[in-house]
């Protein structure tokens, strides 16, 4: 171990140093940042289940509710240290409700009217849940640097940048009056792509084919789903689900389905690409018919992963609802179209985008190939 | 004409004039992976049965059919059918208990206004439906993984059978690590598309950022994308290992 930690260079020692201090420095801020809240939080301290109660409803579901009793210490504000109670009810399915043990820390509302009284009280307003996020982060980071080493560490910047972007373009897009979204998310798909490929591939003609063989793919997939929109006037989609944005939630669906192709597009394009250009390295007089065959062989190959792939990201998240949706008692053609329309549009629209970029990618590096030779 | 209708046909025309027959297999077997899943969805609405028990039926039956079905049963497609199943039951382990400590089990405050008029006691415990979405989520990347792990190995180790167990694990770690920026973005990219929507929510209600950390949403979402990349990075190891184990011990 120490023999290893001589023979890395300082560059890499300097950069453990800085990830092993902001994890300590973290860590210890998240487990004391109580005083940073305006909202009081509380050290739940004891928990008891006071009443238990079955229920049954009309579609024969079975459950039980618990009324729970708690004991919390404040941690912050004017009431620190002082004791709060607290009453909770939760399910044991848990739609909506949770059940809370001891250790956890809550944000709550304490009344006013309960200053003066040995135990103050007060309701519950949201779970604490930063320290979580920030352990989950950690892992990640640390998994993917000690298994990916280089590779998991532009993978972590690539996200980070990724975000970065996707909030400044949405900030962009809030603040202005009448903005088009699916223009500032052209912009960001563009940026993306960019810093991505870059990022994952250098500065070469090889990147150069992956993001002009990417842009086109997507385009190619938000056309064709405008396109069967266009032609069944809609019908089949149903925006339920986004109901809750108070923006246009077509523009919004399309944006989304645009921007969640384009992971899937471009490693579909950097796929072509590089093993396109790897072909012609390899045998510089190599004939475009040969390129060609080559390609369409390599993307038959990958074509159905990775549009499995995009089709179990998008689907996963509507089961709860849909379950939901059967338990009271809607048919399954009802609760499908609810739950499910816009997840299966995306994951279709994708996979176009993902199969066209196949040809696109073949016809792109054939492209910059040809202009190479015309240079020599 | 229907929205979906019209982009299955449009998929499907052009899976199979670009792919021809490996084009309408691929399309295929997308299909029959939709059925598994609403057959799972059917088995889970019973809530006799246990959601996590299904969840790993179901991502047996999906590597079989996006392994075995497509590309045939061989070392190759076993060893990286191994790797899926024990990473999806680690990362499923995993999963359970981050999100029991970080209680991001129901519905979030966007999606209760909609649900005012269900009954919400359904007997189903949407703390186990949370780690069941993360670990569907991911099922398509890590197959898609541990094949493009397995199958590279082999080739490398035909061409130099002399090798021993350490260098081709090595040898697999190389190509997984090759793999790992394109596969994560590819999930990334699909988490962000489907959060889009409520992103735009949390900017409409200019949310602290104390707020946003601290909401069960943003915390869910946090998870599942973190919790996807995790699952890509560990099945580089663990197909690596069983692969060379498989084809060394073979001999």
């Amino acid at each position: 171990m120490k023999k290893r930690l001589i023979s890395a260079s300082p560059l890499t020692l300097f950069l453990y140093a800085v990830l092993l201090f902001s994890f300590l420095g973290s860590v210890y801020f998240i487990q004391h940042n109580h005083g940073f809240y305006d909202q009081p939080i509380a050290k739940i301290t004891e928990a008891t289940v006071e009443e238990t109660q079955e229920l049954s409803d009309i579609y024969g579901n079975d459950d039980v509710l618990y009324t729970q009793h708690l004991e919390a210490t404040v941690q912050n504000g004017e009431y620190k240290r002082r004791t709060l109670e607290l009453d909770n009810e939760f399910s044991l399915s848990g739609a909506n409700d949770h059940e809370y043990k001891t250790g956890q820390d809550l944000f709550v509302f304490i009344d006013s009217a309960s200053a003066d009284e040995a135990a103050l009280s007060g309701t519950i307003d949201n779970v604490k849940r930063d320290q979580y996020v920030l352990a989950i982060t950690w892992i990640f980071v640390l998994v993917l640097l000690v298994i990916g080493k280089k590779q998991g560490f532009y993978s972590i910047v690539s996200l980070a940048l990724n975000a970065v972007i996707l909030s400044y373009a949405l900030d962009i897009y809030i603040r202005t009056e009448n903005a088009n979204l699916l223009l500032i998310a052209s912009v960001s798909v563009f940026l993306f792509t960019v810093t991505s490929l870059l990022l994952v591939n250098g500065l070469n003609e090889k990147t150069y084919a992956a993001i002009v063989s990417t842009m086109l793919g997507v385009f190619a997939a938000l056309l064709l789903a405008a396109f069967a929109i266009w032609t069944s006037g809609g019908n089949g989609l149903n925006y339920e689900e986004m109901q809750f944005l108070s923006r246009p939630y077509e523009v919004v669906f399309m944006a989304g389905l645009f921007i969640g192709s384009l992971g899937a597009v471009m490693d579909v394009g950097i796929t072509m690409s590089a093993s396109i250009f790897t072909l012609y390295e390899k045998n510089p007089d190599i004939s475009i018919e040969a390129m060609k065959t080559s390609g369409i062989e390599i993307g038959k190959d990958i074509m159905g992963t990775m549009a499995n792939i995009l089709f179990f990201v998008y689907i996963s998240g509507s089961i709860p609802m849909l379950l939901l949706y059967l338990s009271n008692g809607a048919t399954w053609p009802f609760s499908f179209s609810i739950t499910l329309s816009l997840e299966i549009a995306r994951a279709l629209a994708g996979g176009l985008g993902i199969v066209l970029t196949i040809p696109i990618g073949i016809f792109t590096s054939i492209f910059f190939i040809k202009r190479k030779r015309a240079a020599q | 004409m229907n929205v979906l209708v019209i982009l299955a046909v449009m998929l499907c025309m052009a899976m199979v004039m670009i792919g021809g027959k490996t084009g309408a297999i691929s399309f295929l077997s997308l299909f029959l992976n939709f059925l598994v899943l609403l057959g799972t969805v059917y088995m889970m609405n019973d809530p006799a049965n246990d959601p996590i028990l299904w969840v790993i039926i179901a991502c047996v039956i999906i590597s079989c059919i996006n392994l075995f079905f497509i590309n045939g049963i061989n070392t190759t497609t076993l060893a990286a059918f191994l790797s899926t199943v024990i990473t999806m039951v680690g990362l499923l382990l995993f999963i359970l208990f981050m999100s029991d400590l970080t209680m991001i089990n129901g519905f979030g405050e966007e999606e209760v206004d909609e649900l005012s008029l269900l009954s919400l006691y359904i007997g189903i415990s949407f703390a186990e439906l949370a780690a069941v979405v993360i670990i569907i989520s991911t099922i398509g990347a890590i197959t898609d993984i541990s094949i493009s792990i397995t199958s590279p190995m082999r080739e490398v180790y035909l061409h130099n059978p002399g090798m021993s167990r350490r260098e081709l694990v090595q040898a697999g770690f190389a190509i997984g690590r090759d793999l790992l920026g394109t596969s994560t973005n590819t999930l990334f990219f699909a988490f962000f598309g489907s959060y889009l929507g409520l992103l735009i929510w949390f900017k409409d209600l200019s949310y602290s950022l104390g707020d946003i950390v601290n909401s069960k949403i943003f915390a869910a979402e946090m998870l599942t994308i973190l919790c996807a990349g995790i699952g890509i990075a560990l099945v580089i190891p663990i197909a690596s290992w069983i692969t060379a184990f498989l084809l060394v011990r073979k001999k």
